[in-house]
């Protein structure tokens, strides 16, 4: 049964191109981009239990990164990818080194700030970012081929989207997931079993940042213009909204609230006038009924269903 | 620079720092009473202060009432929303899940409630202010030029955080908040009613967020997005500590004071950065803010 | 949570998306076109914190049309426009684009209020070969270099903004020195290097202060600037921040003239009472882009039709909202290309014939000019002497020397 839910929907991702319009592509590629972010905060969040508010200028690195690669040194994407995420990595690491000696809510507000800092670094920064003009993303090249259009991207961006899920599957079963789940649930247990509480949250705080970067280099592959404004705090808290909503600890709620968010706020377009009011509703509401997420609120409710 | 203009500017610099500063040492104390007691971030404090500035600009300029009416009003009224939203909505989700990360999403669901509906009022857009009830003449102290409306702001801020000390500190209500803050079972456990407790906390933090937005919409002016003015309430609160009213003060006075030298003395354009810069370089220096206490790991 | 989520969920996804992407209707010649229709696919600020920038120009464009469909249309074909919401924001922006174009099948886009949003289209644009002509947004970054395909700045260009200010500052009122204040976003960068232009022609001394446009308090910058003794203070902000200057202006003394960019002069009745006393006007100007005063004789005409075609809206206050006029020369220049191209139109010809539009909108300042390699339709500016009540309308028309440089 799972499997073929699996495939299905495989399936349905790989056709998707060839049975519909380039906004749909464009769509897909940008929800698969928000899935992957999403996996990052989910990794910190969801799986640490530790507060980043800075997965914005991770992804905005990441894009720069990638950018850069491309028109300063040319490389292949793949190469490119690979350099955005370890790039965000290391500077991860760095900002985890300082802010990680604090827990809860202060983490939250050293990242938070931090986000805010670099969207003041991503302005003002001309000669990589643009500055205010924002910064034409060129093509990126696969194999000496240019990629132009999101028809062309996406097959791409789905094989990363599907890798880093699997990566985020892996990490999940590993000692390292175990490790992770053990600091979130009590730093002074894992502590007492043995757990290098301060390495495991670095670590964590890293790969979220290494998942937000990948992300920054998929956008740079489809997307070909990126601006400062679109990478502040606004959008880390789409994400966080996003894994929230979807459900908090689980990785399928973490890409189901990428793509269900991210399709309520495509329709929503169409209530312009009400649309803030909506979003806020939704968001209280899920928060007071379906606190585990939409998928758990489904899943209970039809069992209930199927027991009545 | 001359010596002479430094002087100048370090004078202009602090008094116009203390100035918003005690608007952001409002805003900081808000945030932090709600933190104290229910570790819940509130992302719509912000907006509580932009709808009790609109509640106040309805009042005053559309209905032409009368400032003693008008100002007790727009307290109440915020006093009321903010209490019914923690009765009504967290208390609920709390129920629900207890997971902060959830208390601090629907606060978040209110900050867009809150913005979306003024905007449909259609006074959103064009920025506004009420008439100034204090002059604008200016006075010169030292070097340094403040208007009377300045000094005004200062002293109602003043007055409202001593008088909030004072029910904090000395009355069996304030004991009973801070006994919640420190350990909810118990003050549960010695009678306090927790619910009534947390609802009071979050009337009253509406009610300083509303004093806050009429004292900071003529240095600001009113738009549905003014609520952003809250990151330096953030700010503040996270450079004193985030779980210390003094340190909230305190805070407050630094960041405004600051926002003002690095404007004058490095640059205009860093003036937005230089509250996050004093936010990381405190966190770094001093994890726990200046006044917060040591480090504490939760305990299982 | 349960263990089969993934797969429910994906497939559920997958069928959203099976569900949007149905192809709507098929087209006989140009995408968009039939013998009895045009389609347009409009797009603009309808939500969210920008709305105002953008919500009723859309709908001055709207009303626009509806007057050429009354009057039979363009060469016997109606005009149907497809509204999108583009939030301000890139990605929205981008995705509401491709909507219109590649679901919608539209013939032309006539959208984009905030000019940064709308250069996150240009490459899909020139690639596509899609006709873009925006509404109100300045846009600069996507008309230089000029493309084959974008048309904009029918507001204004903001490098003639700044250079316009400049030269008003510099030729009316003899300034030597100006201090200068601009935001630190695109506009700001395009507004400078247009005042640096005429700056130098006229041998100015211009200091500068950029602030960001959601400053709390500016001190700061205005005792900078006080500081260096100008003959004039230029502001080049946005209403807000605007406001704020002038008052403090007012409450230290300064009595220099003040003049205020286009972008900060949104609602001058509010403005006086913003910055509280009719003393902080005294010397004061402002830039406009409209023909005349706002509710000037000249431009009544298209407050009028607002209200007979909004009349609910006209009802709300603020509205219509300031910008709506700005509107009209876009869809003007759409409807006047769109004949010029003849009864049988495709997208290159209504392109060739947009850039040989030269026209007078009757709304704006100067005339609506494109050319082989001029894509920003107004680069005028009028000055007004505003005193809190009255508004007295400078002679002469102002512009800046700035020009690309390819």
């Amino acid at each position: 049964m799972r499997i073929l839910g699996l495939l299905a929907a495989l399936a349905g991702l790989i056709v998707l191109p060839l049975v519909s319009t380039g906004y749909v592509v464009y769509l897909a590629n940008l929800l698969l981009t928000f899935t992957v972010l999403c996996l990052g905060m989910h990794i910190v969040i969801g799986e640490a239990g530790q507060f980043s508010l800075a997965q914005a200028a991770f992804f905005g690195i990441g894009i720069y990164t990638s950018g850069l690669a491309n028109t300063a040194f040319g490389w292949p994407f793949p190469l490119s990818v690979l350099a955005s995420g370890l790039v965000a990595a290391l500077v991860g690491l760095c900002i985890g080194t300082l802010a990680l000696r604090m827990r809860d809510i202060y983490l939250a507000l050293a990242t938070f700030a931090f986000g805010e800092a670099m969207q003041w670094v991503f302005l003002s920064w001309t000669s990589v970012t643009g500055g205010p003009n924002g910064l034409r993303i060129p093509p990126a090249t696969l194999f000496g081929l240019e990629i132009v259009s999101d028809r062309q991207a996406y097959p791409v961006v789905l094989a990363i989207t599907l890798l880093m899920i699997w990566a985020t599957v892996l990490i999940a079963r590993s000692r390292l997931g175990r490790a992770f789940r053990a600091v979130r649930e009590s730093e002074v247990a894992a502590l007492a079993m043995g757990v290098p509480v301060r390495t495991t949250k670095l670590v964590a705080f890293a790969l979220s940042a290494f998942f937000a970067g990948v992300a920054g280099a998929m956008f740079a592959i489809y997307s070909t213009y990126i601006h400062p404004d679109s990478l502040g705090f606004q959008t880390t808290i789409l994400v966080l909204t996003m894994v929230v909503v979807g459900g908090l600890g689980s990785i399928s709620g973490a890409i189901g609230g990428a793509i269900v968010f991210g399709l309520i706020s495509e329709l929503l377009r169409q209530a312009p006038s009400y649309q803030e009011i909506i979003y806020g509703l939704i968001l209280i509401i899920f928060m007071m009924f379906a606190p585990r997420g939409l998928f758990a609120f489904i899943g209970d409710n039809l069992k209930r269903f199927a027991r009545a | 620079m001359d010596l002479q203009l430094a002087l100048l500017f370090l004078q202009q610099g602090v008094a116009s720092g203390l100035v918003v500063g005690s608007v952001y040492a409002l805003l900081a104390l808000a945030i932090v009473i709600i933190f104290r007691t229910s570790e819940v971030p509130n992302f719509a404090q912000g907006e509580m202060l932009m709808a009790a500035g609109y509640v106040a600009l309805y009042l005053f300029v559309f209905r032409a009432m009368p400032v003693w009416a008008a100002i007790p009003m727009t307290i109440v009224v915020a006093f009321a929303g903010a209490a019914l939203f923690r009765r009504v909505v967290l208390t609920q989700v709390a129920h629900a899940s207890g997971s902060p990360v959830n208390l601090v999403i629907a606060t978040l669901g209110l900050s867009y409630v809150l913005k979306g509906l003024v905007r449909q009022t259609g006074f959103g857009d064009t920025p506004r202010s009420f008439p100034a009830l204090v002059s604008t003449d200016s006075i010169m102290i030292g070097q340094a030029s403040v208007t009377r409306l300045d000094l005004a702001i200062l002293g109602t801020a003043v007055i409202v955080m001593a008088a909030f000390f004072w029910m904090f500190g000395y009355t069996k209500l304030g004991r009973a908040m801070r006994s919640v803050g420190m350990n909810p079972k118990a003050a549960q456990l010695v009678g306090v009613n927790l619910n009534r407790i947390h609802t009071t906390i979050w009337g009253l933090s509406g009610a300083i967020s509303a004093i806050a937005a009429l004292l900071i919409s003529p240095k600001l002016l009113m738009t549905a997005d003014m609520g952003s003015v809250v990151t330096l309430g953030f700010a503040a609160a996270i450079v004193g500590g985030f779980a210390s009213l003094p340190g909230a003060v305190v805070g407050g006075f630094i960041i405004g004071i600051v926002e003002q030298l690095v404007g004058l003395f490095v640059s205009s354009r860093a003036i937005t950065l230089a509250p996050f810069l004093a936010i990381m370089l405190v966190l770094i220096l001093r994890p726990q803010g200046l006044f917060g206490g040591r480090v504490v790991i939760k305990k299982v | 949570m349960s263990k089969r989520a993934p797969g429910r969920l994906s497939a559920l996804a997958a069928a959203c998306f099976a569900v949007m992407s149905l192809p709507v209707a098929g087209f006989a010649q140009e995408p968009g076109l039939t013998d009895k229709t045009i389609k347009i696919g409009m797009f603009a600020p309808l939500s969210g914190p920008n709305m105002a920038y953008g919500f009723d120009v859309a709908n001055a464009a709207r009303m626009y049309y509806d007057k050429i469909n009354k009057e039979g249309g363009i060469n016997g074909r109606k005009i149907e426009v497809v509204l999108e919401d583009d939030r301000c924001n890139a990605n929205d922006l981008v995705a509401a684009v491709k909507k219109l174009v590649e679901r919608d099948q539209v013939f032309l886009l006539n959208g984009g209020s905030c000019s940064a949003a709308v250069v996150a289209a240009k490459d899909y644009v020139v690639r596509s070969k899609i006709p873009l002509i925006m509404l109100n947004a300045s846009g600069d970054g996507a008309l230089y270099p000029p493309t084959d395909y974008i048309f904009g700045a029918f507001s204004i260009s903001q490098y003639a903004v700044g250079g316009a200010i400049v030269d008003f500052a510099a030729k009316t009122l003899g300034a030597k020195k100006i201090a200068y204040i601009n935001h630190d976003d695109a506009y700001g960068v395009w507004n400078l290097e247009g005042s640096k232009a005429d700056a130098e022609a006229h041998k100015v001394d211009l200091q500068v202060e950029s602030i960001s446009p959601t400053i709390t308090d500016v001190t700061a910058p205005f005792f900078k600037l006080r500081a260096v003794n100008p003959d004039a203070l230029a502001i080049v902000t946005y209403a807000r921040p605007a406001a704020l200057l002038i008052k403090k202006a007012y409450e230290l003394g300064f009595n220099k003239p003040i003049i205020l960019s286009v972008a900060g002069t949104a609602n001058l009745s509010q403005l006086a009472e913003n910055v509280g006393s009719k003393d902080a006007l005294k010397n004061f100007y402002v830039q406009d882009v409209l023909a005349d005063l706002p509710g000037g004789p000249k431009i009544k005409w298209v407050y009028d039709m607002y209200k007979e075609a909004y009349p609910d809206l006209a009802a709300k206050p603020d509205h219509p909202q300031a910008y709506m006029p700005y509107g009209i020369p876009s869809a003007m220049s759409i409807v006047n290309a769109l004949k010029d191209a003849g009864p049988q139109p495709t997208r290159e010809k209504v392109l060739e014939a947009l850039k040989k539009q030269h026209f007078d909108s009757g709304v704006m300042a100067g005339p609506v000019v494109f050319g082989p390699q001029e894509r920003a339709a107004n680069k005028s500016t009028i000055f007004i002497k505003f005193d809190g009540t009255n508004q007295v309308l400078q002679p002469g028309v102002y512009t800046s020397r700035w020009q690309f440089k390819g």
